[in-house]
């Protein structure tokens, strides 16, 4: 464990769900299924989507919180919300606020889910930090440390300057845990 | 190019330099906002007064039909029938209160507008920013129609047409038309068009916002336009019948005025109007078919057509009461605008708040229960519910409550407490509760008011321009 390294625990991006730049959110629900059906190296299963550009580097991630918060008509509550900013209202009216209005708006709406499916990947995806990223020599240390750090699901595994796999923190978790079980104590 | 046009570029571009932070440019605005031919038509006057310091200095300046009383400074700037009212300045020796600061005045405080264009601006009140308690200053700011610079010194401002800002010291901002604020101090802020805020940090906040497209029916302005907008036609409308008592010099006295009460004689007065004792009736004030009950008033830019005033009634500056009843103690905010028609009354009940900058337009009749608090927009009964509120009710509130586009926070007895001071404030200063005695206020002072005129230079480089002067005892 100890002389671990994070290609050994990463999943090559060949087995990922991938969708493209201009895919709409629906397509890449269906490519997260395709996915996980494929996916047996673990009982744990994919839980994102990684988003390519033309050239097949990843210039996102989208997450099932995120997903989530798509559907949530955030969006509209934001604009009410900003305009409080600039006028001295504490936070905590603003959250009081922003609760009233989600509870007023029901998620769950045929014609809202219908808007969101079409929605392309872009207007929802999460751009990757800069502390998201690890080499695939990197030892486990450097990738617990940044997952802790960070408080990523998971980091991007890079060769050079090419992302090749996802290094995910359940299957890290699942390595320590391992190791930590043969002390019976 | 001729002294005014370089004036008034120099301005511009003041005002510019200082909201470039907030990516806000007035050129566009300030177009066509004065033509210069009018700058010479009209008289500059002040008042003479033995309750006021007679001590105004104006330099290199354009003051075209526009007011002077009490101490004021004007240097390097284009007034158009605007009002510069220094009679409620603080005095030498009197000792400035402010929150555990105790500031005596070393001299009388001064109204000092320097690099500045007002149009049609009201200026009055005192500097409330105990950094500046001798100068109510304002430099390098355009406000534009009918707005309201009450007791808000300024600096690097824009104002838009109809907005009011109250008791607030302001730095590089751009206060959006039919605006209303009164937060204390205010830097780097831009409003929209209709934003009403009454902000005291620690005790409360109010925040109402017009629905845009609604707003644009009564105030709008663009870049591409002159403002427009039923509050402008309105006031067009009646345009005509102040040309006659700024055409005179002298003006034969209506004598069924009261002892106890003033009526400046740069106010319109038409049949059939009764007025009571201790009302107050301010400059450009419009008057036509109406009682003013013991003790109201009717500020400046005021129009009160076809209503009754029960008494103890304010009217604050721009208010604008057409077909109404207003049962005693009603207030009625800066620049509000109640319009009831004639088979439609409005009817407000004894001791309501028409907060500022409020719009109450009706085709039915519509009433007003007694101590109740209304804002924003109002064209029916479905409104007046939404924009209302029991001041019983409104003390009861602790933290915070929102009601349509309104929002509140902070603790409704002390908002409540605010509004009721400053009435009563306003009240005794304009001497509405005189008793033949004591409580003497602006409506019986005012009797001892004389007016003189300046003119401009009438051709020549220096046209529109006014000779440097000073005028003292």
């Amino acid at each position: 464990m100890e002389n671990s390294s994070v290609k050994d625990l990463m999943i090559p991006i060949s087995e990922y769900a991938t969708v493209v730049l201009g895919t709409p959110l629906a397509d890449a629900v269906t490519a997260l299924e395709k996915a996980q059906e494929a996916y047996t190296a673990s009982k744990y299963q994919h839980r994102a989507i990684l988003v390519l550009d033309n050239n097949d580097n990843v210039v996102g991630k989208i997450g099932q919180l995120r997903v989530l918060e798509a559907i949530e008509p955030e969006y509209d509550v934001k604009d009410k919300i900003k305009e409080l900013n600039h006028y001295n209202f504490s936070e905590e009216y603003q959250a009081q606020l922003r609760n009233k209005y989600r509870s007023e708006v029901p998620i769950l709406k045929t014609e809202q889910l219908k808007v969101i499916a079409t929605k392309k990947v872009e207007e929802f995806m999460q751009k990757p930090s800069s502390g998201e990223f690890v080499a695939e020599s990197c030892t486990l240390d450097t990738a617990i440390h940044k997952l802790v750090a960070g408080r990523h699901q998971s980091l991007l595994v890079t060769r050079k300057e090419k992302i090749i796999g996802i290094l995910r923190m359940t299957d890290v978790f699942a390595a320590v845990f391992h190791e930590i079980r043969v002390f019976d104590v | 190019m001729r002294e005014l046009e370089k004036l008034y570029n120099r301005i511009v571009q003041r005002v510019n330099i200082n909201l470039r932070e907030l990516d806000f440019d007035v050129i566009p605005f300030a177009r066509e906002l004065i033509p210069p031919d009018q700058m010479t038509k009209f008289y500059a006057f002040y008042g003479i007064t033995p309750d006021h310091p007679l001590d105004l200095h104006f330099k290199h300046s354009a003051l075209a039909g526009s007011y002077f009383l009490g101490k004021c400074r004007i240097n390097n700037s284009l007034l158009y029938k605007s009002d510069i009212r220094g009679d409620e300045l603080k005095r030498k020796k009197q000792v400035f209160r402010y929150q555990n600061f105790e500031i005596p005045l070393t001299t009388d405080e001064v109204i000092a507008i320097e690099d500045s264009i007002l149009v049609k601006t009201l200026v009055h009140n005192f500097s409330h920013d105990p950094e500046t308690a001798e100068k109510f200053f304002i430099k390098n700011t355009l406000a534009m129609d009918y707005s309201n610079i009450h007791g808000a010194p300024s600096d690097g401002c824009f104002l838009g047409p109809f907005a009011t800002v109250d008791l607030t010291t302001m730095r590089d901002c751009a206060i959006g038309c039919y605006s209303y604020v009164q937060a204390g101090e205010i830097n780097h802020l831009r409003t929209a068009p209709g934003t009403i805020w009454v902000n005291s940090p620690g005790n409360f906040n109010f925040l109402y916002s017009y629905p845009t497209e609604a707003l644009a029916h009564y105030v709008s302005f663009s870049p591409e336009n002159v403002p427009w907008g039923v509050l402008f036609d309105f006031i067009e409308d009646r345009k005509d019948a102040f040309q006659r008592v700024f055409d005179f010099v002298n003006l034969d006295a209506i004598e069924s005025i009261p002892d106890t009460a003033s009526l400046d004689r740069f106010a319109v007065v038409l049949p059939k109007t009764r007025i009571e004792d201790n009302v107050l009736v301010a400059q450009r004030a419009y008057l036509e078919n109406s009682i003013l009950g013991k003790g109201a008033n009717a500020q400046e830019n005021c129009f009160i057509i076809n209503s009754h005033l029960e008494g103890l009634n304010v009217t604050a500056h721009g208010a604008k009461i057409i077909e109404a009843n207003l049962e005693t103690g009603v207030f009625v905010g800066f620049n509000s605008f109640l319009y009831g028609k004639p088979e439609s009354k409005l009817n407000i009940g004894k001791g309501s708040i028409i907060m500022p900058h409020t719009i109450i337009d009706i085709d039915e009749t519509l009433e007003i229960p007694a101590d109740h608090m209304v804002w924003g927009l109002v064209r029916n009964d479905k409104e007046l519910a939404e924009n209302s509120i029991a001041l019983e009710q409104l003390v009861k509130v602790e933290t915070s409550f929102s009601r349509g586009k309104m929002h509140f926070e902070g603790r409704g007895k002390l908002f409540v407490k605010a509004f009721k001071d400053r009435i009563h404030h306003i009240l005794d200063v304009n001497g509405a509760f005189y008793d033949g005695d004591k409580n003497e206020g602006h409506a019986q002072r005012n009797q001892n008011l004389s007016l003189n005129t300046i003119q401009p230079f009438h051709f020549g480089e220096m046209e529109g321009m006014y000779p440097d002067i000073q005028i003292q005892p």
